[in-house]
């Protein structure tokens, strides 16, 4: 059986090129993007891409959470793909917390208004919040949830790493899975107490620091949510494709084309939640988000998400065939990841630099990071085996019928 | 790959030296046996509840709704929240027969059918509430879209309160042909196996004619699919759109994005914990403990607290952005009238009742422990009333003008009203487990030979064995029986 992954050189090639361009945007942003307005767009690209990425990789830790939680045996063939993609964690967590340091300490007052003390002493709306949006708030937050993040990440990691050197008994089976429930139900509940709410309210949502919903966190989960699904799909596919994973099957690429669509629709629900009671209710002080995205420069890109988003998914992923093959699975999978990639600038952009423009800066930064975790993710498949033999659901796994 | 495994390490749905025809005599005894004494206690108690609460609504019909005690303020008072209330506690039958189907969770074969049943009973309950609600009760169809010579004066379709007749009845006719379907195949079992020539004829009737042809499994199969996929939006959309009733509205409180997925998850809990309620007793009562084992109301026991820890994180995210948002009105709603003021009781018992108290269940003795279960499912019931009650009288009772602003209790025939939904929840529901198979046994014996206690017996020869040992296995396994194997591909 070709349990152990060997790194390509034309993958780690690729790695390398992409990260090429992703560093080579960003010199050429540098100087591009200067001033006190030029360089918003700077950094409002580096927050956006680097928020996205990280939470779509700790989408894995969550996949590797929820899934254990809920004793599921049909995902255990493939749980070390999650796993490897769950510890670029730490490398882009550290990533991203260097950039919100940056932008709060250099404070870039066009990222986050609340970051100028003249400015919140002049409006009452923000002096009114500035218990929460303040520096040392943001600072805590970041450092402590990344923190957790990575921490919980690492340690799901290396017991699962530990646990092929044990055996087959019952009596270990049931230590393995006592020991994951564990730890997997607090980082749950981590998990929900940021990217469920604080987290996307502080390095998102404040960037419109007057407006305020209270889907806003639980619409972000869901967008990082799915595209992480796809995320998996395409490294599921990439290893099947050269020969690994043989107990993985098309069952279990159903599995997670169903997953991709139950969620695809599951965002939407979201985001119509959202907008229909805000357009619904039409108080200034809630439409103020939308004006620019539907009524201003950014309308093509709001129906836009929404296409490719809800509509390709949903049609594309109906048909039970689509699910079951690799090559149709791994184009969905890059049309989601794509879609809520455009998902998180249409987040961003309206409140930071305003104007529509083609995004060749941030679309640069975006390969940067992929090369990245292309890199990051295959490193690790290297450090373990790509089947955890000892987990006692693996065998439900082999016999898995969709 | 047609064979039966399951981890050892899961416990058993089915506890028990059990074969086919054991599982049917379990199941079907008891609706042929004369019902106990405890029985008929029981339906009498729920009928004196029922005439209890017809007679209150014929009081509010006859002098109008002005014996409730609504007020300026409080347009909608205890109506509306066991309206709610009853709409919420119907969720866990759909989810439990759509999304745990699709999530293939085996256990739901055991509680699904008395769960079903009660999602039709509560509907049927939260629907008398607007219908009574509108005073003038014999006019309740002109909330139905038909052209009319009254202008022709239409209905409002920008109304969420039409959305919700819409979504409610659709729900109550979906839920109904599933769950009746469901029953097709086990009332040809009552009817193959009935001594009197009344019960053959009757569940003859109630069969349509079932045979078990293959012809008639495919068409059953198809026919729960396609039921399925249709109720699973409706999981979603029947609270999105009761959510809808307040969130479109700009009145603080009720005016928040985060409603729907906060109030289907709150429908959630709700149901799960009457399914508890009502579950605990029947396996005592008709001693199906083998069926409705510790392990059911564990898994049920981890969705409560699992759905009320997600019901808690909207309720701070609600607190906190009241705060956040800066906007003096909805600060005061949520600080000054809900979370403190003369309604707040309400508020404190709802945050106990909801959050607090199912974090019990984040252990494992907790989730296996039947008393505590069933106190649990009572507490959560009672905080799911006071979030509906919270939300709807807390938000209204101070309104923009102080000179308004009064308290608010309910008086008798609004207190009556609602003990008769319970006379018409329980006269239903104590027919449906003497007249009906209470857990679906075709169902039951589908997954025998997986979870079933003996039959995993077998598998743990498979245990020791590597996952190659094992692969192997199954591919000598499927030359001996190829045609067997393609028949099982063809199918799947």
């Amino acid at each position: 059986m070709k349990d152990q992954f060997v790194v390509p050189a034309r993958l780690k090639r690729t790695s390398f090129v992409l990260m090429g361009i992703g560093l080579l945007t960003l010199l050429i942003g540098l100087f591009a993007f200067h001033g006190e307005h030029g360089s918003t767009r700077f950094w409002a690209g580096l927050l956006q891409n680097s928020t996205f990425f990280l939470l779509i990789v700790l989408a894995s830790t969550f996949f590797i959470g929820a899934t254990t939680l809920a004793h599921g045996g049909w995902q255990i063939g493939f749980r070390r793909v999650p796993e490897a993609i769950s510890m670029a964690v730490p490398y882009l967590g550290a990533v991203l917390f260097v950039i919100l340091m940056l932008i709060v300490f250099l404070e870039k007052e066009h990222i986050y208004h609340w970051i100028n003390a003249h400015h919140v002493a002049e409006d009452p709306i923000l002096s009114w919040k500035s218990a929460f949006l303040n520096k040392g708030m943001f600072t805590g937050f970041a450092a402590v949830t990344i923190g957790a993040w990575i921490l919980f990440t690492i340690k799901l990691r290396r017991m699962s790493i530990e646990e092929d050197g044990w055996d087959l008994s019952p009596a270990t089976g049931r230590r393995i899975i006592w020991r994951n429930t564990v730890m997997c139900g607090g980082f749950i509940v981590i998990y929900a107490l940021s990217v469920g709410s604080t987290t996307p309210w502080l390095w998102l949502m404040s960037i419109d620091a007057h407006w305020y919903s209270t889907m806003y966190s639980w619409y972000t989960f869901a967008s990082t949510w799915v595209s992480g699904l796809a995320l998996i799909t395409l490294f599921v596919v990439y290893l099947k494709r050269n020969g690994y994973l043989p107990m993985v099957n098309e069952e279990h690429l159903h599995d997670l084309g169903k997953f991709c669509f139950a969620f695809s629709i599951f965002w939407t629900y979201l985001w119509f939640s959202q907008y229909m009671l805000i357009w619904y209710a039409n108080m200034p002080e809630e439409i103020v988000y939308f004006k620019p995205r539907v009524w201003g420069e950014w309308r093509p890109i709001f129906f836009l998400n929404l296409l490719i988003n809800f509509i390709t998914p949903l049609l594309y992923l109906m048909k039970r065939d689509t699910k079951r093959n690799y090559s149709s699975m791994v184009f969905i999978s890059i049309v989601i990841i794509a879609g809520h990639w455009m998902d998180f600038w249409q987040m961003v952009g309206p409140g930071t630099y305003k104007e529509l423009v083609f995004p060749w800066y941030e679309l640069g930064l975006g390969v940067g990071f992929v090369g990245l975790i292309i890199l990051l993710v295959a490193n690790q498949l290297t450090k373990a085996a790509l089947v955890p033999k000892n987990h006692p659901y693996l065998k439900e796994s082999i016999v898995h019928h969709t | 790959m047609h064979l039966k495994y399951e981890s050892t390490l899961r416990e058993p749905l089915v506890d028990g030296e059990k074969n086919y025809h054991q599982v049917t005599e379990d199941i079907i005894s008891p609706i042929e046996a004369k019902p106990g004494k405890l029985w008929y206690v029981g339906f009498f108690i729920s009928l004196l509840l029922l005439a209890f609460g017809a007679f209150s609504v014929t009081w509010e019909v006859y002098y109008g709704t002005g014996v409730w005690n609504l007020n300026k303020t409080i347009g909608w008072g205890w109506d509306i929240t066991n309206f709610v209330w009853w709409v919420g506690i119907g969720h866990a039958g759909t989810l439990i027969s759509a999304i745990l189907l699709l999530f293939r969770q085996g256990w739901r074969t055991g509680v699904n059918r008395a769960a079903e049943a009660m999602t039709i009973f509560a509907v049927m309950c939260a629907g008398q509430f607007p219908i009574f609600h509108m005073g003038r009760v014999w006019m309740a169809f002109f909330v139905l879209p038909y052209p009319n010579t009254r202008g022709p004066l239409w209905v409002n379709f920008n109304s969420p309160l039409l959305w919700d007749v819409f979504a409610i009845s659709t729900y109550f006719t979906v839920s109904l042909l599933f769950w009746y379907s469901g029953l097709i195949p086990d009332f040809a079992t009552v009817r193959d196996r009935a001594k009197t020539k009344l019960r053959k004829l009757l569940y003859g009737i109630a069969s349509f004619g079932w045979t078990g042809s293959t012809k008639h499994w495919q068409r059953h199969e198809a026919l729960s699919l396609v039921l399925a996929g249709l109720s699973t939006p409706l999981v979603l959309s029947v609270h999105t759109i009761v959510s809808f009733d307040f969130a479109t509205s700009v009145i603080p409180g009720w005016h928040t994005t985060i409603f729907p997925p906060y109030f289907v998850a709150g429908a959630i809990f709700s149901g799960f914990a009457m399914v508890q309620t009502l579950l605990i007793i029947v396996r005592k009562v008709l001693n199906l403990e083998e069926y409705i084992t510790m392990g059911h109301m564990e898994a049920m026991n981890k969705v409560i607290v699992l759905t009320g820890s997600v019901v808690g994180c909207a309720y701070l995210t609600e607190l906190f952005m009241a705060w956040y948002a800066a906007v003096p009105y909805e600060f005061d709603t949520f600080y000054k009238f809900r979370a403190a003021g003369p309604l707040g009781w309400s508020y404190w018992i709802m945050m106990t009742c909801n959050v607090i108290t199912p974090q019990v269940f984040w252990f494992r003795k907790m989730r296996r422990n039947v008393a505590v279960t069933f106190v649990m499912s009572i507490i959560v019931n009672i905080g799911m009333w006071f979030e509906r009650f919270v939300i709807i009288c807390t938000s209204l009772y101070r309104d923009y003008l102080p000179s308004s602003w009064g308290y608010y209790r309910p008086s008798w025939p609004e207190v009556g009203f609602y003990m008769g939904t319970f006379g018409l929840f329980f006269t239903c529901f104590f027919l449906f487990a003497k007249y009906f198979p209470v857990i679906a046994v075709a169902e039951i014996k589908s997954i025998l030979k997986t979870s079933g206690e003996n039959y995993k017996r077998g598998m743990e020869q498979y245990e020791g064995q590597s996952a190659e040992q094992f692969e192997k296995g199954l591919h000598h396994d499927d030359h001996h029986h190829d045609t067997h194997g393609a028949v099982a591909h063809a199918h799947n």
